[in-house]
């Protein structure tokens, strides 16, 4: 393989992972600071259980967003790149 | 295997790349269909009965069902009327979405959601009937207006937020159901090949089917409402 080639993949394989590693740590973080603060609600008040079951899975949900991003951008550097 | 992974069978419309479409996407959305109607239809038979019989086993498997639908979409409405007229629509997505993620713990079937053009046409579907709702119940002069504010320089601001919308709508559950997928075929090509797999294939086909098919209905009505109220 020539070696402009190489580095290119090299550098293809390098980015995926840099994506998915930092791009997941936010998302993480949201999403338990999302869940830890609805057990907190829950714990205080247990008749609003499932309301606020359902907010918790709606704002994870949008908080995931960022992570399934990195995870698009990732799945295209090492398949369409 | 993995050689073949993201490949797609597309049938080219007259030769041209502009207009193909996806052999095997269509086909898994009539299969997911096909099941739809046909335990619709099971379950239906079992409603012939006498009112003195006891009730048959299928009567309490759709009184469940029901139940369970109108437990998690009815309080989520902003409105009774909103919820008479949309009830259906949301659970007719819901049903759908978690039968396509279910259907790929089959061996050999792939669900449809793993294509984005399913969940993109869905999210735009969501998009046309949340405007058009905004329009019907707020006055469409009103509601156009509603862009602009809180100021009229607001206004690119708030268009981008609703294209937003449906992008990443539809971008959650393909991320969410792709991944999946991609991990278990990696999983089964070159790790571990057995029982290993049965697992994953059980929290994503499963487990984050479910989930996330709750969570496109959910944000749906969310933004629905959102629409409605503005």
């Amino acid at each position: 393989m020539e070696l402009s080639a190489s580095i290119t993949t090299a550098a293809k394989y390098l980015a995926a992972g840099f994506v998915m590693g930092i791009g997941s740590i936010a998302a993480a973080y949201g999403e338990g600071q999302v869940a830890s603060h609805a057990i907190d609600g829950m714990a205080r008040q247990p008749e609003m259980e499932d309301s606020l079951l359902r907010t918790m899975v709606i704002g994870q949900a949008i908080t995931e967003s960022t992570g399934i991003y990195s995870l698009i951008v990732a799945i295209m550097l090492l398949m369409v790149v | 295997m993995l050689e073949h992974l993201g490949e797609k069978l597309v049938l080219r419309i007259g030769g041209s790349d502009a207009f193909g479409l996806d052999i095997v996407t269509i086909i898994m959305s009539w299969v997911v269909m096909a099941v739809i109607i046909a335990f619709a239809w099971w379950l239906r038979q079992g409603l012939n009965q006498d009112v003195e019989e006891e009730p048959s086993s299928r009567l309490v498997v759709i009184e469940s069902l029901m139940n369970l639908l109108e437990e998690q979409f009815s309080d989520a409405f902003e409105s009774e009327r909103l919820q008479a007229q949309l009830f259906s629509f949301i659970s007719t997505l819901f049903i759908f979405i978690t039968v396509s993620n279910w259907i790929a713990i089959v061996p050999g079937l792939s669900s449809p959601t793993q294509d984005f053009n399913i969940p993109l046409s869905f999210a735009l579907l969501v998009f046309i009937v949340s405007h058009y709702f905004g329009m019907k119940l707020n006055g469409t002069g009103n509601y156009l207006k509603s862009f602009a504010e809180p100021y009229p320089f607001m206004l690119p601001m708030n268009l981008i937020s609703e294209i937003a919308k449906p992008i990443s709508h539809s971008f959650r559950l393909f991320g969410n159901v792709f991944g999946g997928a991609v991990l278990i075929s990696v999983l089964t090509a070159k790790l571990i090949p057995i029982l290993l797999p049965a697992f994953f294939q059980a929290f994503y086909g499963l487990f984050i089917g479910a989930i996330q098919a709750f969570v496109f209905a959910l944000l749906a009505v969310s933004y629905i409402n959102v629409a409605v109220e503005e």
